[in-house]
């Protein structure tokens, strides 16, 4: 078998290569063909040439402006400084387009030079055209739910990954940044959850090439630093992104069938253009700093608490008693006035982030070339040396053959990543730490133990996590028009993706009293990691255009192939800590994982779309997919769509309307897929697991088998409605769409008594996503000098469980609730504290007298948000520009009672539960003081934690984005285009919530900094 | 209307065009067709797996697969000598006292333990995992064509032993259990409750069967893998336990027959001592010795979990030299406070050599075994031979017991002392005797006669409420 593929392997590629070369014999040829063919060799007699200037109406010169002959394939671009020369006969027109420009139409006559100002177009509409993944389509004409982020703002943002760079841009995408620490990852839900086993990842693809998101980050290795979660995404220097698109609806998503239910991302990388070879350099310097401290215990009332704890739980007369100091050495040993912030102290630094970047751009007609490379360094905000360092490769070929029928486009991306952090976040430690524990290094400058009593949290900063990501992505685009109109396109893409990391434990890391040493406990634990995929897509698209209707016709096929690698290997006890990252110098080996896995993926594709004088148009993708996820029998499934659109504002009846310059109304349905399940779930198989007990490997049961289970469906429905006012200065998008998702693929959790925890299956749930979004872009001023542009858009999400079978009785009927969202969690519902015993009391739902977890969770709290959006405003004044950029989000989330709701424990909490009962009477929020040594109030307690009482609002208005940037006016024509430009993220949030952050609601992790960035661009 | 007909006339004139272009551009599509669609998305198995059919045409498969059980069990099951039975029963009994502040050991200890308590979830899933594993092998050896009779004697034996085992540790734990069998997840997906006694029925068939397809009594192989004797030694305690006092007193008899006692106490623990049935291999690696170990020995104070009670310290006579070879003392820092804890195992992880092994039967349970079934059925000559034996071994004078009752008495006592700290013997004592109540009202001020039982873990009664209702208290 692995032969037959191996076979398969070189047969594709080497019909690929066939294909490549044949395609290019063709180029070459008709390229010779053109040349004999081409007018103005043969009749130059009546040719003049035609020189002139473009300008824009301040007189600037534009570069980059086509002219083109009328009628003919002859066409120029504008040099750097707006000048052109073409060859022209006197009857000829001459066309000057340029994106955001008013075509213009000159006679050339008899002028041998023509000056022309171009008109800004202030129809924004115009021009604009989006990246539909297989195909492009006009923004007007569209009948799919596409939103477009552009590399203006992107630009603005100092952030590390693409995602964070569209949070709160786009409607109905919803971004969370998962940590502060850098490298770290994201949630990203696109119109909401899907599936009940959560996974909410849509398709990414870079540059034609689907781009795996899935961290191949080991357990075993990261899970403190960042929950194993590392975005692959951060491979992509955001600098180099000319586009994201968004796919959101069935139209725009059916295209991409099996992989598109939770929708599908896609970013290009810039392109050189045309002209004199220019040089960019870009630097900055970043500072990034926690942005919100909580308000903890001071010493005194930590340990006025911590004693009325202990006595309250009927230990008081041990307090005086010093055989039991040890017990509790922060109210008896440790200095009693000593104290720390612990959060300036852990998690209080800053973190520096220096960036450069150099590109060069240029090219001819026929090849245009881009090369951009970046490095970029940053720091954490904890204390010691840990960094993230980031070098990125970007390269771009375009060229095409001078009759324009033969295209090809090589993109590559490179980056390297290295992370060195401590091996856990020190969030946690900075939040809770007793406040007078003592001071971390001793006199003599090494880690404080204070006798064995102190945890020192920096003691994780010897455990040191490191990661080396290397990722390249890799396409080729080969386009060769057969005839008029009839094209033929392929793309080869490549991507790898490997991941090498290692923790280590030495043995200085611990407490000495333990009696580590470099012999008996360190070790080190290394993950690497390899993924590749290649990807083949043949198409053939055909445009012809008859009178009024135009047609577009895509049939193609992919093949994909995406094995994997992992290698997870542990070494224990070293001669010494110097030789800790040493495998070899281990005195045992362990190899924890050694797996491979492969995905292959087969489909065939399609789109017809109809467009009848550019007013009505019909449009229908579709897809016939296979998995090699699923058992055989199970691995196809056929997936499609139908968009509709009328542009109403093209009818007669409003054509001259002076107040409606656009209109249309659009509406898709079709359905989409996921295999979003892992591979291999339908094998009955036993693992190695790599131990073995007394010399004999061990090998386990993998889990509970079932070979029927096949795709999820996602059926998707969107009704929309654009509108343009003003000649298009006021632009308003309104969407409302349904997603139903059912044939639901989840791990069924199992009871223990299967011996398994879950099975593999789909389970006969519907989930429904609806919701309303706008998007509002307006011109609110367009002066000479001044500028003023605003965009709005905004969400209202709704997710609901429509249909459960057997919900009741299933094992998730504490999980969830027909007609609730996915998102709800079951609470107790408290009642507060009672004012004669000091606990809380809840309500008793089944009124049986006892609170249960199983019968009196039955408060019901919603943790999807109600709506969120964003706010932007771009104000220019000659050369200077203001970018301001607010995200916002109404949300309920945990708040602090979740970790901790009595005061008194060993260890720090918020300010707030000093509020507490101290004596019948008292009407307060907290319970009394408690050093959890009493069991009475054990179970009031854990439940108020998972009470509604935990639950508060967390929503926000955040300013997410600040951009500042002045143009320093050239001073000649050929000096240095300089910008100087200040940018802040997460500068400001308004919001009642009380953790650490409204938006990463864990006091586990870092959450997201605050970072202000200075730097100056030069071109030449 | 004229520009729709005009248009479909170009469009058929159009497709007529492109099928004549289609042999020297179809080729192309023709080609990426020509592979087959349901090849391109089949795939072998990794590397990392076997598929279960291949597990039992080989012998060496099977054995991995047992090893399997084997280590769950030594690692993260209720018999594990971390945050297993040894500690947890014995924080929950009389024997130890606890010092750190682990929620979970703290309800335990406190006798407050609620159904959502984690160690016992643990306990719970971790067992069920075991047992699906045990039957796995059982079907997989019955249906297999490739091994031999002997072999699936041998490995039949070995699961049916481990499925009850695993089953007599849940039943006296938490009661009415279900009685797994077979690893149809559908039918143990929704699996009700037996009685108590039907249990112990079940158990004692599976063990019975057992040790009549297992045919090694001697110690071979360091004793890491369970033999005849080791299920007898099971099934003795079955009888005890469901008061089949001459079936108990038979089957000890079989067992002690087959071994001889370790004279030296402070040989016992030690991995290659006379005593032991059936013990774990640690891993070799990270533990070269027990986590019992690691768990009982107090190395500094502060920083202790464990400590022995003084009922545990007070229980033994004078002159008990196992008073002196199994417990040891650290004395805090400042001197002032001295602390016992259990020092059977001594040889902690880091120790370069492996001198102990974590034990889970050893024969002197079946002297006492035996001098309880013979005490019941009136032999108190015999039963004070049994338990002189042990006595003796410890430099004690013979018992001065010799009634029924204060036989009983000694007896209790007598495993108190000597199997302290090992796999939750004391608490299951306390219970099959009935005197909990007694031993623990004064000691546990939360006692309530119900924490006999320990709770269903709440997530299970969720996930099959099947298992409803939950014990009586919780």
């Amino acid at each position: 078998m692995k032969n037959i593929i191996l076979l398969k392997i070189s047969r594709i590629l080497s019909t690929a290569c066939f294909l490549c070369m044949f395609l290019g014999w063709q180029a070459v040829f008709s390229l010779t063909g053109s040349l004999h063919n081409n007018p103005w060799v043969n009749q130059s007699w009546q040719q003049a040439m035609v020189t002139g200037a473009i300008t824009d109406i301040n007189g600037i010169p534009l570069a980059g402006v086509a002219v083109q002959v009328k009628g003919k394939q002859i066409g120029v671009v504008s040099d750097p400084d707006g000048n052109f020369s073409i060859v022209a006969k006197p009857n000829d027109v001459l066309v000057f387009s340029a994106l955001g420009f008013i075509t213009q139409n000159v006679s050339v006559n008899q002028q041998n030079t023509i000056r022309i100002q171009l008109l800004e177009d202030v129809t924004q509409l115009e021009g604009i055209t989006l990246n539909a993944g297989y195909y492009t389509v006009k923004e007007k004409e569209r009948t799919g739910n596409i939103a477009k982020l552009s590399s203006k703002i992107i630009e603005k943002q100092p952030v590390n990954n693409p995602l964070a760079a569209m949070q709160g841009h786009l409607s109905g995408v919803n971004i969370v940044q998962n940590t502060g620490v850098p490298g770290g990852g994201f949630t990203i839900e696109i119109r909401g959850r899907n599936f009940l086993n959560g996974a909410t990842e849509p398709l990414y693809i870079v540059d034609g090439v689907p781009y795996g998101s899935e961290s191949l980050a080991s357990v075993s290795v990261s899970q403190g630093i960042n929950g194993a979660n590392i975005s692959p995404l951060n491979a992509i220097n955001p600098n180099d992104i000319e586009s994201i698109e968004v796919l959101k609806d069935a139209d725009a998503t059916a295209i991409y069938g099996s992989r598109a239910a939770n929708g599908v991302v896609l970013i290009t990388t810039k392109k050189g253009k045309a002209g004199k070879t220019k040089f960019n350099v870009n630097m900055s310097s970043t500072l990034g700093t926690v942005s919100n401290f909580l308000d903890l215990m001071n010493t005194q009332q930590y340990l006025e608490v911590r004693r009325e704890g202990i006595i309250n739980d009927g230990f008081g007369s041990f307090l005086e008693n010093p055989a039991f100091d040890f017990v509790w050495p922060d109210v008896k040993s440790w200095d009693q006035n000593r104290q720390t912030d612990w959060q300036k102290e852990l998690i209080g630094g800053t973190s520096y982030r220096n960036q450069l970047q150099l590109s060069v751009s240029g090219g001819s007609d026929q090849t245009q070339f881009l090369i951009s490379s970046a490095y970029q360094n940053e720091t954490t905000v904890f204390p010691g040396d840990s960094k993230y360092g980031k070098v990125t490769v970007n390269s771009n070929i375009n060229h095409q053959s001078k009759d324009n029928r033969f295209k090809i486009n090589l993109s590559t991306l490179y980056s390297r990543e290295t992370n060195n952090l401590p091996r856990t976040d020190l969030a946690n430690s900075a939040y809770t730490l007793e406040p007078n524990a003592p001071a971390l290094y001793d006199e003599n400058g090494n880690l404080n133990w204070e006798n064995n009593t102190f945890d020192n949290p920096l003691g994780l900063l010897q455990e040191d996590y490191n990661v080396n990501i290397n990722t390249l992505i890799a396409n080729t685009g080969i386009t060769y028009e057969l005839t008029t109109n009839l094209e033929f396109k392929t793309s080869l893409g490549f991507t790898t993706y490997d991941l090498d990391s290692y923790r280590i434990l030495p043995s200085t890391a611990r407490n000495p009293s333990f009696g580590f040493t470099p012999e008996n406990y360190s070790t080190l634990t290394t993950n690497s990691g390899s993924r590749q995929s290649w990807i083949v897509e043949p198409q053939l698209q055909w445009k012809p255009k008859w009178n009024k209707l135009g047609l577009n016709v895509l049939v193609g096929s992919t093949f994909q192939k995406q094995p994997s690698t992992q290698l997870v290997q542990s070494g224990r006890g070293f001669p010494n800590n110097e030789l800790i990252r040493n495998l070899s110098a281990a005195k045992t080996l362990q190899v924890l994982e050694d797996s491979d896995s492969e995905y292959n993926y087969q489909a065939f594709f399609g789109r017809i779309n109809f467009n009848w004088d550019g007013k009505y148009i019909v449009n229908f993708t579709g897809r016939r997919d296979g998995s090699s996820r699923f058992g055989p029998g199970k691995q196809f499934g056929n997936f499609g769509a139908v968009g509709l659109a009328w542009l109403f504002s093209e009818e007669l009846l409003l054509k001259e309307s002076s107040l409606l310059s656009f209109g249309k109304l659009r509406g898709s349905f079709g359905s989409t897929g996921s295999d979003n399940i892992g591979d291999y779930q339908f094998l009955d198989t036993y693992r190695v697991t790599g131990l073995n007990y007394n010399g004999v490997g061990i090998i386990e049961p993998s889990g509970i088998f079932n070979p029927f289970f096949g795709w999820e469906v996602n059926k998707k429905l969107e009704a929309a409605l654009e509108l343009g006012f003003f000649k298009d200065r006021l632009l308003l998008n309104s969407s409302w769409y349904q997603n139903r998702s059912s044939n639901q693929l989840i791990g069924i959790p199992l009871a223990a008594t299967t011996g398994f925890s879950s099975l593999t299956g789909n389970f006969d749930a519907t989930v429904e996503n609806t919701g309303f979004e706008f998007d509002l872009r307006s011109t609110n001023i367009k002066g000479t000098n001044f500028q003023w542009s605003s965009t709005f858009n905004i969400t209202f999400p709704e997710n609901r469980l429509v249909q459960f079978p057997g919900l009741e009785t299933s094992v998730f009927a504490n999980r969830f609730v027909i007609g609730e969202s996915l998102s709800i969690i079951k609470l107790f519902e408290s009642q507060g504290v009672n004012s004669e015993t000091g606990i809380y009391e809840f309500k008793d739902f089944n009124g049986d007298g006892l609170i249960t977890g199983l019968e009196d969770r039955k408060f019901i709290e919603d943790f999807s948000p109600d709506f969120f959006g964003g706010l932007g405003n771009v104000f220019r004044y000659k050369n200077i520009s203001l970018d301001l950029f607010f995200q916002f989000k109404k949300q309920r989330g945990f708040n602090s009672f979740v970790t901790q709701t009595a005061p008194g424990f060993r260890r720090n909490g918020s300010v707030d539960l000093l509020d507490r009962w101290q004596e019948v009477g008292d009407e307060v929020s907290v319970t009394k003081a408690s050093a959890s040594l009493n069991p009475a109030s054990f179970a009031s307690r854990d439940n108020q934690r998972f009470s509604n009482a935990a639950v508060s609002d967390a929503s926000f208005i955040r300013l997410r984005n600040i951009s500042f940037s002045y143009h320093i006016p050239k001073t000649n024509k050929n000096g240095l285009d300089m910008n100087v430009y200040l940018q802040g993220q997460n500068l400001w949030t308004i919001t009642n919530y009380d953790g650490p952050d409204p938006e990463q609601t864990s006091t586990l992790i870092l959450p997201p900094l605050r970072q202000i960035t200075l730097g100056l661009q030069l071109g030449f | 209307m004229k520009h729709l007909i005009y248009s479909i006339i170009h469009l058929q004139y159009a497709l007529r065009k492109v099928f004549n272009q289609w042999q020297y551009v179809g080729f192309a599509l023709l080609l990426s067709g020509a592979f087959s669609c349901s090849d391109f998305v089949e795939v072998d198995a990794p590397k990392n797996t076997l598929t279960s059919e291949t597990v039992f045409e080989d012998a060496a498969t099977v054995k991995s697969a047992l090893a399997n059980i084997y280590l769950r069990m030594r690692d993260q099951s209720m018999v594990s000598g971390r945050n297993g039975l040894s500690t947890a029963m014995g924080i929950y009994s009389d024997e130890l006292d606890y010092y750190l502040f682990d929620v979970n050991n703290t309800q335990l200890y406190q006798h407050s333990v609620l159904a959502s308590n984690g160690l016992l979830t643990n306990w719970w899933r971790s067992s069920y995992t075991i047992i699906y594993a045990s039957n796995d092998i059982i079907k997989g050896v019955e249906n297999s064509n490739a091994l031999s009779p002997d072999e699936k004697a041998e490995f039949k034996g070995q699961a049916l032993f481990i499925r009850g085992y695993i089953h007599s540790l849940l039943v006296a734990l938490y009661g009415d259990i279900p009685y797994i069998t077979t690893t149809n997840y559908i039918a143990n997906n929704q699996v009700s409750r037996i009685p108590i006694d039907k249990v112990y029925e079940n158990i004692i068939t599976d063990v019975k069967e057992a040790v009549s397809l297992l045919k090694n009594d001697a110690a071979s192989d360091e004793s890491v893998i369970p033999n005849r004797a080791t299920a007898n030694a099971l099934l003795a305690r079955m009888y005890v336990q469901t008061e089949n006092w001459e079936l108990a007193e038979t089957t000890a008899s079989k067992v002690i027959s087959n071994y001889s006692l370790e004279t030296d106490i402070n040989k016992v623990f030690l991995k290659n001592s006379a005593s032991t049935l059936w013990q774990f291999k640690p891993n070799g690696i990270s533990d070269r010795n027990t986590y019992e170990a690691n768990q009982f020995v107090i190395r500094f104070i502060p920083g202790q979990a464990f400590s022995l009670s003084e009922k545990l310290l007070n229980s033994f006579e004078v002159g008990d030299n196992r008073r002196i070879a199994w417990i040891g003392s650290q004395t805090s820092s400042d001197g002032l406070n001295t602390l016992f804890f259990a020092n059977k195992y001594k040889a902690i992880f880091n120790v370069t050599a492996s001198l102990e092994y974590s034990i889970l039967f050893r024969v002197e349970e079946q002297y006492l075994i035996r001098a309880e079934a013979r005490a019941q059925l009136g032999n108190s000559i015999g039963s004070q031979t049994d338990l002189n034996v042990i006595r003796n071994r410890a430099g004690l004078a013979n018992t001065s017991a010799s009634t029924k009752e204060t036989l009983m008495t000694a007896i209790l006592n007598e495993r108190f002392v000597e199997f302290f700290t090992e796999h939750g013997h004391r608490w299951f004592d306390l219970k099959r005797m009935e005197v909990a109540r007694n031993e623990l009202a004064s000691i546990k001020t939360n006692w309530k006669d119900t924490d006999v039982l320990l709770p269903i873990p709440e997530t299970e009664l969720e996930l099959n409420p099947n298992l409803k209702p939950q014990n009586a208290g919780y």
